[in-house]
């Protein structure tokens, strides 16, 4: 997190008062989030919280956790995909071999797992797998490497920029309603947007 | 979701009766028509054979959604407002389908659409005349317009006093919305710059009170459902008041088969909670959307219709047609703030009719167009045009800048292809019904058009100070599948949405559409089903169908 926040003064979270109930019970949850998995398996939710924190370049634990349970709970429900391209596995076993093969490439370029590589190694694993120029071929024959880690970022930061505190980073206003916005034009905001100087 | 709480919802009798106390019925042993789908063209068809004294049942797959209850201010949870079932998609450019562009429950697609309310010009009925390219459709321009006008007038649509292009030059119902989002004025400025024309967009969103209902509050979250009920949906328009004209709606109900007696259709089979139900009908309309309809009605084959129904002309399903929808985001020295605001408040169709020189035919609209956090930052970290991810710190700094983009929407015409199709696939879901199989490709033209249209918004992306930083590809909307037609070797639907093959079929909404123009759709499916329902609402009287 080398750049600055915008709005350092900003929590969005402070306006859940002025929030619906059915919002605000929404977006509370995600600052509670479950811990235990329904269908990943302990040491694969640890693996995909560490691949999580390298795509969204964070390591706050609160966010994180909620992103890989968010990502559990897609697995676990009987929910579709919206659409799932021919020839890629359904998405609980894309997962599945997916982290299995980010494992395999782990130890196929460094010789240990994925969790006890530098934040730069880590890195250079997951590019490989992003461009599909992986060395251990043979942990994606059954997944293309390209197709899960498309999957993994969308799932990844769907879940990420869900995250109250993740609005308040970028200084996104949040839930609207019943109040809406009064001024709308350029260079106008409503008292309780985030505001640059952090007033 | 027990009813005994105080009445917040206009339909909480019906909503009670239909999903929650098991299935009790009001045409049981027959229905005039069965409706299948409570989208955009589902609901205006209800509510005009209701009033007509037609006994009218609609069945819809999704819930009968409560707006205050339902509905939030939040991306990730309003996804399932959306057709989330799993499709397969194939072809070289692989669609996104569910929350991109299909909805599940009443109101269908209208309870998160963007509330664009835009007609198609003369020009997009007679392509193949005008341009050489696409199929003419078998109506013009005119036979649409006493219904753009009707339905424009009964949901108040908002727009400017003069709109500048096309054969309907305004003034609309409801006064322009007033004031408009950042995004849109920077958009309109660059645009005035250029010499390039703009105008505040027509909208199916209130700019004043109507029907009980109250004005934008300028939320911004029309495309997770509206809670003030200011956007126009069936959900809150159409349906009410085809109930209250005595139609019957009934939520989570699936129709997995057309039953057909000899030649004619009698009725559906459909599932809810598990368990099998029939309608009889003397009349059927399938208004399930894109995939939907042609799925059902392969799924319906017969020894006497072995191809599935509706379907001797072999063109059930083919032809299908998104809109090419690229996204420009441009980086400016000050805030936008794309959170604030009706997502689109702005647009121009400076390039919508077909210029030669540019080496393509047809043109398309540009919109100034809001986002939220979740909708950025998945298009740019996976939708990327170079077809590479963005994600890390270059993510994680790009959406620390959130606020200081703006973004520009491509509404751009694809052209109709055959080899563009929804097909059975060999899997199944959980009804046993064959999950579909979508397949498109851009062809060469659509190409050059998107090309066209990306430089064209970066023009003005750099013309409202901002720097084009991520090009985005998408598409939006989805159009045909069971084109209408005069030549039933050709087409599978008539002008008026009847089945060539079997008169008591009829098909309603963008699935009839021949070519998919360069606007959005929505006033074209209900100005379409409005004409249906008066050709049909005739033929009943005479007894024709």
């Amino acid at each position: 997190m080398a750049k600055h926040r915008r709005y350092p003064a900003y929590d969005v979270w402070e306006e859940h008062a002025n929030w619906d109930v059915h919002t605000r019970q929404i977006v509370g949850a995600r600052k509670m989030p479950q811990v235990a998995h329904s269908y990943l398996l302990p040491a694969e939710a640890l693996l995909l919280q560490a691949i999580v924190s390298v795509l969204v370049d964070d390591h706050r634990l609160e966010v994180l956790t909620f992103v890989v349970a968010h990502i559990d709970e897609s697995l676990a429900s009987p929910v579709g995909e919206s659409q799932r391209k021919v020839g890629v596995p359904e998405k609980k076993q894309l997962y599945r071999l997916g982290l299995a093969g980010v494992e395999a490439e782990s130890h196929a370029e460094f010789g240990c797992e994925f969790g006890a590589l530098s934040a730069g190694d880590q890195e250079q694993v997951l590019k490989r797998i992003s461009g599909g120029s992986v060395k251990e071929q043979e942990a994606w024959t059954h997944a293309a490497a390209v197709d899960f880690f498309k999957k993994l970022l969308h799932d990844t930061v769907q879940a990420y920029y869900s995250h109250p505190l993740v609005w308040s980073d970028i200084g996104y206003g949040g839930p609207a309603y019943p109040r809406g916005y009064v001024r709308v034009e350029k260079g106008l905001t409503d008292p309780w947007e985030a505001k640059a100087n952090g007033e | 979701m027990a009813n005994n709480d105080e009445k917040r919802h206009p339909n909480e009798a019906d909503r009670a009766r239909s999903s929650q106390d098991g299935l009790v019925r009001k045409y049981a042993e027959e229905a005039d028509v069965c409706i299948v789908g409570a989208g955009a063209a589902g609901g205006v068809l209800a509510y005009e054979l209701a009033k007509a004294g037609l006994r009218v049942v609609v069945l819809e797959a999704g819930p009968f959604w409560d707006p205050q209850r339902d509905f939030a201010s939040d991306e990730l949870s309003m996804q399932r407002l959306a057709w989330q079932e799993t499709r397969l998609v194939a072809g070289n450019d692989p669609l996104r389908l569910g929350h991109n562009n299909s909805g599940r429950g009443i109101g269908g697609g209208t309870v998160h659409f963007t509330g664009v309310f835009l007609r198609f010009h003369e020009s997009d009925f007679m392509t193949r005349t005008a341009d050489g390219v696409g199929e003419d459709w078998p109506i013009t321009y005119h036979d649409l317009a006493p219904y753009y006008d009707k339905i424009e007038r009964e949901i108040a649509v908002s727009g400017p006093h003069h709109f500048p292009w096309g054969a309907f030059q305004g003034p609309y119902p409801y006064p322009v919305r007033e004031p408009i989002s950042a995004n849109a004025q920077l958009f309109r400025e660059g645009c005035d710059k250029l010499g390039i024309e703009s105008v505040v967009a027509p909208l199916a969103i209130l700019s004043a009170p109507f029907d009980g209902r109250p004005p934008c509050i300028n939320r911004g979250f029309c495309n997770q459902g509206c809670m003030p009920n200011a956007k126009y949906s069936g959900l809150i328009h159409h349906i009410p008041k085809a109930i209250a004209e005595g139609a019957e709606v009934l939520s989570d109900c699936t129709v997995t088969e057309i039953l057909m007696a000899g030649d004619r259709v009698s009725g559906v089979l459909f599932s809810h909670q598990g368990l099998m139900h029939r309608q009889m009908a003397r009349v059927v309309i399938l208004a399930g959307f894109v995939v939907e309809t042609p799925r059902l009605l392969l799924n319906s084959a017969t020894s006497r219709f072995p191809q599935g129904l509706a379907n001797s002309s072999g063109w059930v399903g083919k032809a299908i047609m998104p809109h090419s929808s690229h996204d420009v985001y441009g980086r400016l020295p000050e805030e936008v703030r794309l959170y604030k605001g009706t997502p689109v408040l702005a647009l121009t169709q400076h390039f919508y009719e077909t210029e030669r020189e540019r080496g393509f035919a047809r043109g398309y609209t540009l919109s100034a167009h809001g986002s939220r956090p979740v909708g950025m930052a998945g298009a740019i970290a996976t939708e990327r045009e170079d077809k590479t991810f963005l994600w890390g710190k270059q993510l994680r700094e790009t959406m620390l800048d959130y606020n200081m983009y703006a973004r520009i929407t491509l509404v751009g015409e694809v052209l109709p292809h055959p080899d563009n199709a929804v097909t059975l696939s060999g899997e199944k879901d959980e009804n046993g019904m064959p999950i579909p199989k979508v397949t498109f490709s851009y062809q060469e033209n659509d190409r050059k058009l998107y090309q066209h249209a990306i430089g064209q918004m970066n023009r003005i992306m750099e013309a409202m100070g901002g720097k084009p930083e991520h090009v985005v590809s998408d598409t939006a909307h989805l159009m045909g599948g069971c084109r209408m037609g005069n030549n039933p070797e050709q087409s599978v639907v008539n002008e008026f949405g009847q089945s060539h093959d079997i008169p008591n079929l009829f098909i309603a909404g963008a699935s009839t559409f021949v070519t998919s123009s360069g606007s959005n759709p929505t006033n074209t499916v209900m100005a379409l089903a409005a004409r249906t329902a008066d050709k049909l609402i005739e033929a009943m009287q005479q007894r024709d169908v």
